[in-house]
This record gives C-alpha cells, structure tokens and sequence, in this order.
C-alpha cells in the first residue's frame, strides 16, 4: 500500500508541477504562435527573446531596483509583465528594419521557398542575440530572486498523514499570471477590432488589403505582440529558475514542439500545446532519468510532425 | 562531352589551393596560427558536406551538427573504448554518418518546407541530450606513447595540417564528381521544380536519400578529425547549435551550390572569428557567435547565394539586359480547322476517373481515348478541373477510382517518374530554367530517365533541341532566353525523354500571335514525326487550328467530344463559355 | 468617376493587358466580359492596386490611383469583391461584415449598411455566427458583397461573381447587383456568363487577349454575333 501511495504522490507532485510549468510553456507558445499564426514566420531568435525577457526583468527590479516602491513580491511581477512592451517596441524596430525584409521574398538560392530566408535571417539574430548577450550581461546566472521563491504551500494527502504536496509559491504566481496574461491576450485576439483585424490579415493577406487593412502593419504588430508575449513569459521564468545568456535553447525547442503539438496557426491550440509539453516533460521523470526529459520532449515533436503536423487542434477547432 | 573539357580548370585549382595550403603549414611555427590552418579545412569540409545536401537541393538543413558529432563520438568512443586507431575510426564514422542520413532522411524527406527545418533541427539536440545522458560530458582522447604515428597522434603539429588539407582535398574531389555528373544536376532539377524533376523522370526521393548519404558521411569525417585535433569531445562542442549553424554559414555566405563557396566562406569567417576569439575573447566572450549571426544576416539582405556568386554574377551576367517586350496581338483571322484524319489506334485510355478533395468532386467519372499520332485539345472554361486531369494521368495525383491504360500499362499508382519512363512527357505552366547553366544543359536532365551514360543523354538532349528548332541556341546561358525561347526549351526537355504521349499545359498562355505562329510550327512537326500530343489551353483561336479533336471539360465532367466545328457549335458547350442566357437571347432576336 | 486610360500591364515578358481604355460614370453599370486569358482579372487587380502597370493611368473621382497604395484605396470609396470570394474563412460572417466596414465610413454607417445587407441577402441575418468557411459558394458570394457593401462604397468592383456558382444562384446574385444599382451604386462588374453580365448593364467591353475588341450598349452587345467567335475561337 505504501508504494502505490508512494507512488500517488509522486505522481500527482509530477502533474501539478506540469500544470504550472505548463501554463508558463503555453504563454510561451503562444507568443510564438502569433507570429507563425499570422505572419508563417518561423522565429528561430524566439528563444533569446525569452532570454532578453528575463534579463529586462532583472535588471529593472535587481539591477537599477526602479520598481522598489511595489515591494518585493509585486516588483518582480510586474517587472515581468513590463518586460512585454519593452520587448514589443525592440520587435517592431527588428521587424521594420530586418525582418520585413525577407518574409515573401525568394531568397537564399532557393526559388520559390521564401521561408528559407526568414529562418536563416532569424537564426542570425539568434546567434547575435545569445553571444551579444554573453558580451553585455555575462556568463553568470542570475536571479530574481522573491520571497516566494523559497517557499511552498503544503497541501496534505487524506490517505496518508505523511504524504503532502508541495506548492512551490513562485511557480504558483507564475502560472496563475500566465494563465490570466493569455486570457486577456485570448480577449485582445478574439474581441477587440485590433485582434478581429490581424486575423483577417492571417487568414487572407490579399483579401485584407481589398478591406483598406494595411497588412504590413498587421504583421508587424503580430511580431511584436507575440515577442513581448514571449518576453513576459521569460520575466516569469527568471522569477524561479536561475539564467543565463544561453538559456534560448533550452525553451527553443519546448515552444515549437508546443506549436506545433497544438496546431501552427491555432493560438489557442499553442496555449494547450505549451500545457502538454509541460506535462509529458514532469510526468517523464516518472518513468525516465531527469537528463533526457528534454529528449523525450524531441520525441514527442518529431512524432506529431511526422504523424500528424497538423496538431491535435489544427484542424479541428476554428483558428484563435 | 561539353561538361567534361572543364574538369582540368577546377582540379588545378585544387591541386594549387593544397600546394599552398601545405607550404603554408610547412613554415608557420606559431602553434595558435598552425590551429587555425588546421580548422580552417576542417570547417570548409563540413560547409562541403552542408552543401551536399542543402546547397544542391535546396532543403536547408539545420542539423549537420547531429552527423559531425556523430563522427566525432564514434572516433573518440572507438579509441577509448576499443582502442581502435583513429585510421580507422574516422571511416567507421563516416559509415555511421551515412546510416545516420538514411535514418534521418527517410521519414524527414516527407516533410516539407518549415516542418523539415524544424525536425532537422531538433536531431542533433536530442543528440546532444542523449550524450550528456550516456555519461560523456567531456571525453578526452587518451594520449598513445607506444605508437603516436598508428594512433594518428603526433608531436609535430604539420602533419595534423597535411590530414586536414588531405581530407579537403577528398572532399573537393567528392563534390566536383557530384557536381559534374548527372548527381548534381538531378539535385539541381529537384531544387529549381521538384514537380517538374519527377514529371521528367527523375526518382527524387533516391537522389535525395543518397545527397543525405554522402554529406551524413563527409560530415562525419570532418567531425573526426576534429576530434583527433583537439583531443577533447563535448556534446555542446560538436552537437550543438552553433555547429549546425557554421556548417550553414560558411557555405551560405561562401556561395551555395557550388565546391568553391565553403571553401571561400570557410577561408573568410574561420580565420576572422577565431582571431576575434583569440583577442577580444577574454573582453568580449562570444564574439565569434556574434561575428556568425551578422554574417547570415548579411549574407540574406545583401547577397542571398552568397559571396561566390555575387562575384561572378558581376562578370558573367546570366540574365538579358532589360526585359523582352513582346509584340502585341494582329486582329483576329480566321481559318479553316484541320481535316479530319483517319482512324487511329488507341494509345491512351481513360476510364471512369474520378477524383474528390474533401467534399468538393474535381474530376466526375471522365472517360475518353486518344489516338496514336492524334492531336487533341483539352478545352473547357476557367475551374474545369482540366490541370488535375493531367495531375492524374502524370502521376501527381492518385485517382479515386477508374483506369488510366497506355500502350498497355495501368498508370494509376505510379509514381510520376515511373510514368515518365514509360513514355509519358510533361510540360508545365510556368517554364522554370537554371538561369546560369547553357541550354543543353538545363535541356539533358531530362534526357537521364531513358539513358545510361551522358554521350546518351547529351545526344537525346541536341536532337530534342533540333526538334524545337533551338539547337543555335544551346550554348547560350538559359537566363538570356526570350519568353518563347524558354518554352521551346522546356518542350526540349520533355522531348529529350523520347516520350510517346506529351502532355502540354497551356503552352501558348501569354505569347505573342507570332510567337503563337511559331509554337503550333513546332507542334504540327512533333505530330509529324509520331508524337501523339494532347494540349490543355485557352487560346481558342490557335486552338481550332491545331486540333484534330476537343475534349472539353466542364465542372470536371466531360461535356462533349468531338471535331472542333462540331464542338463549338454544341448547344451544351456555349453554355458553359457564354453562359446559360446567352443561347436563350440569341435565339430570340 | 474610374477612369482607365491606355493602361498596359505585362510580366515576365508577356503582355497581359494592351492599352486598355475604359470609364465609369457615376451611378452607371460597366460590364467586362470576354474569354478566359482575356485579362479581366489582370485588370480587375491593376485596379484594385494588386499588380503594377507598366504605362498607362487610373484616375478615380480625379485622384491618380497609381500613386494611392493598395490598402488605401479601399477607403477612398472603392469596394473590391475579388475572385473566389475570399472570404475570411475561420472568421464568423458577423466577423467578415466587420472587417468590411473597417474604414471611416463603413463604421460611420455601420448599422444602416447592416440593415441594408440583411435585407438584400436575408441569409446571412440567419448565418451571422457561422464561421465564414462552413457557407456554401453561393452564401460566400453575398457574404463577400455585403463586405463590400460595408464600406459604404460609392463604387463597387466585382471579379467573377458567378465563378462555380449553380446557375439559380448566379441568376440570384445578378439579380441583387441590380438592385443595388437601381439604388444609385456605381457598379463594374467583371463576367465570364455574357448575357448574365450585359443584360443589365449602361454600357459593357469586350476583351480579348489583352485588348478592348468590342464595345458599346447591352442592346448592342447582345445582338453582336462576333463575341461568340471570341470566346470559340472562329
């Protein structure tokens, strides 16, 4: 009796764990979801775009401590969800300037494939990014360090006096504001005249032009909206994970394997892809070392884009 | 044979690039310069091996780092574990480099565009993963004092510059091979118009599968012998991003598709980062990651096929200067159709196709013949579904139900490369050419299906040219070609299989009427010598001139079939053009 | 109110349009008929801003069009109801309307075009939170005019309408174009169907491989002979 219930707890700790990182993974997907939705940008940079998340966030309340005046719980977070339009003005300029440069053309010797471009353009900007990161931040971790990052909500297990879970209290906030920064994101895209006219302009470019709507524009938003979604992500993350310049990689491949699980061009599909990846990656140390939980998470994305790269809601569910 | 004379200029330069190189590692003592002399082949090797395969057919690969890094383990794990001399431990690598590209390729080639970038992507970081699991965080390759020499380890640092140019120049020679033979120029097809490179007969998933060989195996290599360099294997080291990343670059920037641009990007961006490294990279760490992204971004914006071709694209301009303007259309003349012809034999049967895209039925239960020696015209108004018909007697579309039966061979289910070689040619739309390559050589690919060797194909290739009357023109650099020229060209190269049936879409859409004049010149002489043709087209006019019969098509059903005067003057088929008023009107006034 | 003067348009080398010359009045319906390849639709995006000509003008309500980029043009008062439809598919056909009205106008007179729209094509009142995607082609069709009625245009363009539509339904849409003429819209409607297009129009064009062959009064068109052989071949 004692290892199932052993067992139990194991288990459902490994769930909740998944749930909340998972809630942070679906914002991230979703930021990377509004790109590819709307534009069919494959963002190789999204990663260090999280990375400069984290970074904005800490230095804002660590660094120049500017936000002392909310305290030492409230800072952190709202420096996070800051870090959305700061990071939002960086992709606008990137987009005008570099990215918009290559999105429809045919470039790189190969006709007729003009994404080709944009994935090499951004895989530039990624290494830039990540090394011109290395330069200006420096190699050693950092924190945001709150007085909830340390703590944890115990909540005892009826069938055993001594088996209770543990609610780490930063990753709690962490997923709860991100479950509340898509929900309002889900409004923005759903019901506001902002989100109704970018996805006209995803869902037919050239018929958007023949309604006066100035695509390019469009585009150009999505852009920045879905970094600075990404951004806050990251400021949440740096609020119980330690980081480094290089830290990109690691959520590159959790934030695609999170699209296109959920469908590429369903934003809510992202959100829901985020989640699972979260989970299969929790729930994967039941059964697999911690190391190559990562790994598991490449099975799982090379399976959905040889078995079904439409996502489990790509054709489903109405695109949003 | 044409391509042949010039092989003496490039293996020259080869032999000169490795004399050089040689003698230059021969007198430089600073050990950090003799490093980088070292690196700097190695890299280009890697850039070639990218080039294998991305650079030829155009599937960008973001995953080469998974098959160095492979090279690399197998070399070290051999050493370490079986104390297997690196002699033989870079060939053990190269053959799982080239079992690692048949495992990665077969189910990756399914993917397309974005989704094989991504997948490609994420092999070598699970590899990376795996590794790090297996325990192998940092494998140093033990020191052999007994036997330096049989363990490829020795104390002066020349002879590691003499291996790496060894390997180099191997590699050089591999691509050249490719380049100059009917590999490369298969690859070079399947990545202007894979569509196209099939309906000539090309099997594309096998010269894709043996691209992905050969650059799983060069790539290897190279990571081999960078691990016998460097003495010391990290998976982030050899499986990580920015391995993959280089390996892009230096051929990118460099000059895509051709053997020189990895040399030329790795002789550039190697020497630069590292030397950054050396200097700046206590101050500023990661520079050379840095010195890589502006190069990609560069290279994108400002010279997309990289620096090689940028270069010789300003010496040698392959495109005509200013566009060809057309003449426009003379008025209308109207002439007599064709006579009837005799009876003929059945060449091409289609019974009862059918074929749905989810609700939407594109082809209803078509069922027609056609002749040998005969011309017919596949007419109907625009959304007939006439374009898929011809996708489903090619190959590029599977029938729901029906037959398809030429010459006495059933040609549902096979691939359109099959179809191909039983003597079934296509000709597309849009007129794609190598815009650097002469016009017998962008005519011969199609020539490869139905021969052995090249004298063959270069021989198929000038006759198909002699029949569109092209043949002044086959030296000429195809992207100096007017509109017209371009669609002979193309015909040449369906014709240069020496098919039975040809299938045209649309061949007249945009000509001019004397260019029109000069098209059905050549068809008629096709018909002449046998051919039997069958025309999808719009261009009525010409149409009822050249046409022994019509088929026409409506709503994806037939509608009528039968001599042109017959046709045109069917209740049914005015309908469909002028709509259903149209008659109702006429007849009242 | 639109005029087109020797406009040409050719890419690639070939020559799609050859000095097209063509007007619309107000309130007046124009008619474009012709066969396949004839250039309509290269016509109908040379207008809408689509594609660049290479000589030529456009005039609308004496503006230079050429110099008015294409996402701009909507709002000057010309609405576009291009081929296929288009509609915004995973978006509701309340969603679509929207998306019509987006210029100043269009959300000035929003609730009296809403109206208007309904009465026209009552389906669409019934279907108004159907995901665009799901309606039939003939429902797309009056979705994608009443998009364009949205705008509160004073001149509305129309590229194949009747493409794939059951003859009943085509003759419904027709129909409905007419109206909206009567009621004082300045109508250009781009037609493969002759009869369907000329029978109602003030004045109609024929083109044929890039050229005007024919023109003149719907009376005069349809007792015309020769646009037969234009479209035939002989």
């Amino acid at each position: 009796m004692t290892s199932l219930g052993t067992f139990i707890e194991i288990f459902l700790q490994a769930l909740i764990a998944g749930v909340l990182i998972g809630a942070i993974y679906g914002l991230m997907c979703v930021g990377l979801g509004i790109i590819f939705g709307v534009m069919r940008v494959i963002n190789f940079a999204q990663g260090e775009f999280l990375m400069l998340g984290m970074y904005f966030t800490f230095y804002l309340v660590v660094g120049f401590n500017m936000l002392w005046f909310l305290g030492p719980i409230v800072g952190p977070y709202t420096g996070a969800l800051l870090a959305g339009p700061a990071l939002f003005a960086v992709a606008y300029v990137l987009h005008r300037f570099l990215v918009s440069r290559v999105t429809g053309t045919s470039v790189a010797g190969t006709e007729g494939e003009g994404h080709y471009a944009q994935l090499i353009l951004t895989l530039g900007v990624a290494l830039v990014l990540q090394n011109g990161g290395l330069i200006l931040f420096g190699s050693t971790p950092q924190s945001v360090r709150t007085p909830l990052s340390a703590r944890a909500w115990e909540i005892p297990l009826l069938y055993d006096a001594n088996a209770s879970l543990f609610l780490n209290k930063a990753r709690v906030v962490a997923g709860v504001v991100s479950i509340v920064v898509a929900a309002a994101l889900y409004w923005l895209i759903n019901r506001s005249r902002l989100g109704k006219t970018l996805r006209a302009a995803a869902d037919n470019a050239s018929a958007a032009i023949y309604m006066g709507i100035d695509v390019d524009r469009a585009y150009r938003i999505a852009f920045g909206i879905g970094i600075g979604i990404t951004a806050i992500a990251g400021g949440l993350v740096a609020t119980y994970n330690p980081f480094q310049p290089y830290i990109g990689l690691d959520f590159v491949i959790i934030m695609y394997a999170g699209v296109v699980l959920g469908g590429m061009g369903s934003i809510l599909g992202a959100f829901w892809g985020g989640m699972t990846i979260g989970l299969v990656q929790q729930l994967s140390t039941l059964v697999l070392p911690t190391q190559l939980q990562n790994a598991a998470i490449f099975v799982v994305f090379l399976l959905i884009v040889m078995v079904r790269p439409q996502g489990l809601f790509g054709r489903a569910t109405e695109r949003v | 044979m044409q391509v042949r004379r010039r092989l003496i200029a490039p293996l020259l330069v080869i032999a000169i690039v490795a004399i050089t190189w040689i003698s230059l590692g021969m007198v430089v003592a600073n050990s950090y310069y003799q490093l980088m002399l070292t690196l700097v082949p190695i890299w280009a090797v890697m850039g070639l091996s990218w080039n294998l395969l991305s650079g030829y057919t155009g599937l960008i690969s973001f995953g080469h780092a998974a098959f160095f890094g492979l090279g690399a383990y197998t070399v070290t794990i051999a050493l370490v574990k079986f104390d297997i001399t690196p002699w033989l431990g870079i060939p053990l690598g190269m053959i799982v480099g080239a079992v690692a590209g048949i495992m990665i390729g077969y189910p990756t080639f399914r993917l397309r565009g974005h989704y094989f970038a991504l997948a490609m992507l994420a092999y070598p970081m699970a590899l990376l993963y795996v590794f790090v699991w297996l325990g192998y965080q940092e494998v140093p390759l033990p020191m052999k004092r007994e036997k330096p020499a049989f363990y490829m380890q020795f104390s002066d640092y020349r002879v590691y510059i003499a291996l790496a140019v060894g390997l180099l120049v191997v590699s050089l020679l591999i691509s050249l091979a490719v380049e100059r033979s009917r590999f490369g120029m298969s690859l070079t097809a399947i990545k202007q118009n894979e569509a196209a490179a099939e309906a000539a007969g090309i099997d594309t998933l096998a010269w894709k599968m043996r691209a992905i060989m050969l650059s799983g195996a060069v790539a290897a290599a190279a990571g081999g012998l960078y691990a016998v360099v460097l003495l010391v294997v990290t998976p982030e080291s050899v499986f990580g991003v920015l391995t993959s990343a280089q390996a892009l670059t230096i051929a990118l920037f460099g000059g895509v598709g051709i053997l020189w641009g990895p040399l030329i990007g790795a002789a550039i961006l190697i020497p630069l980062s590292e030397t950054l490294q050396a200097h700046l990279g206590d101050v500023i760490p990661g520079i050379q990651g840095v010195v890589y992204g502006i190069a990609i971004i560069l290279v994108v914006l400002l010279a997309p096929e990289g620096v090689f071709w940028r270069v010789r694209d300003r010496f040698q301009r392959p495109y005509a200067l200013g566009a060809v303007r057309a003449t426009p259309l003379a008025p209308h003349i109207v002439t007599a159709a064709p006579a009837p012809a005799p009876p003929r034999k059945p060449i091409l049967a289609v019974s009862g196709i059918s074929k749905s895209f989810g609700g939407l039925r594109a082809v209803t239960n078509v069922s027609f013949e056609i002749g040998d020696g005969e011309i017919v015209g596949i007419i109907g108004p625009n959304g007939a579904g006439k374009t898929t018909l011809f996708n489903l007697l090619n190959g590029f579309l599977q029938a729901d139900s029906g037959k398809v039966v030429f010459a006495g061979h059933e040609l549902i289910g096979l691939k359109p490369n099959r179809v191909c070689r039983l003597g079934v040619g296509r000709t597309f739309q849009v007129a794609r050419a190598f815009p650097r390559l002469s016009v017998l050589n962008n005519v011969v690919v199609g020539a490869y299906a139905t021969t052995t060797n090249d004298a063959d194909a270069f021989a198929a290739a000038s006759t198909a040219l002699a029949q569109v009357g092209l043949i002044g023109r086959s030296d000429a650099s195809a992207g100096r070609l007017t509109n017209k020229e371009l669609r002979l060209m193309e015909l040449a190269r369906a014709l240069a299989g020496r098919p039975r049936l040809l299938l045209m879409d649309e061949p007249l859409a945009g000509l001019a009427s004397q260019e029109i004049e000069d098209m059905l010149a050549v068809i008629r002489s096709l018909v002449a010598q046998g051919m039997t043709i069958v025309i999808i087209e719009h261009t009525m006019r010409a149409m009822v001139r050249l046409s022994e019969r019509f088929v026409v098509l409506d709503h994806g059903a037939i509608l009528a079939v039968g001599q042109p005067s017959e046709v045109i003057n069917n209740g049914g088929v005015i309908e469909a053009y002028l709509g259903k008023k149209w008659a109702a009107v006429r007849a009242r006034s | 109110m639109l005029a087109v003067e020797s406009l040409s348009v050719t890419y690639g080398g070939l020559t799609a349009l050859c000095e097209i010359s063509l007007a619309v009045g107000s309130s007046q319906f124009v008619s474009i008929v012709g066969p396949n390849g004839a250039g309509k639709t290269t016509l109908f995006k040379a207008i809408s801003g689509t594609l660049r000509p290479s000589g030529g003008s456009i005039h609308f309500e004496d503006r230079d069009l050429l110099a008015v980029a294409p996402s701009e043009r909507a709002h000057l008062g010309i609405a576009h109801v291009p081929e296929g439809r288009q509609v915004f598919g995973s978006m509701t056909v309340m969603e679509n309307l929207e998306m019509g009205a987006y210029s100043q106008t269009g959300r000035r007179d929003w609730g009296r075009n809403l109206e208007r729209i309904f009465a026209l094509f009552p389906i669409l009142a019934e279907r108004r939170n159907q995901a665009a995607g799901t309606l039939s082609g003939g429902e797309q069709q009056m979705l994608a005019i009443g998009r364009g009625i949205a705008s509160s245009p004073r001149l509305l363009m129309l590229d194949e309408p009747s493409m794939g539509l059951a003859p009943m339904v085509a003759d419904l849409i027709f129909e409905r174009i007419a109206e909206l003429h009567r009621d004082g819209l300045a109508i250009l409607l781009v037609e493969q169907r002759v009869a369907e297009a000329v029978q109602s129009c003030d004045f109609g064009y024929v083109l044929e491989t890039g050229r005007v062959v024919l023109e003149g009064t719907h009376q005069a068109l349809l007792a015309d002979d020769r646009i037969r052989s234009f479209y035939l071949g002989m």
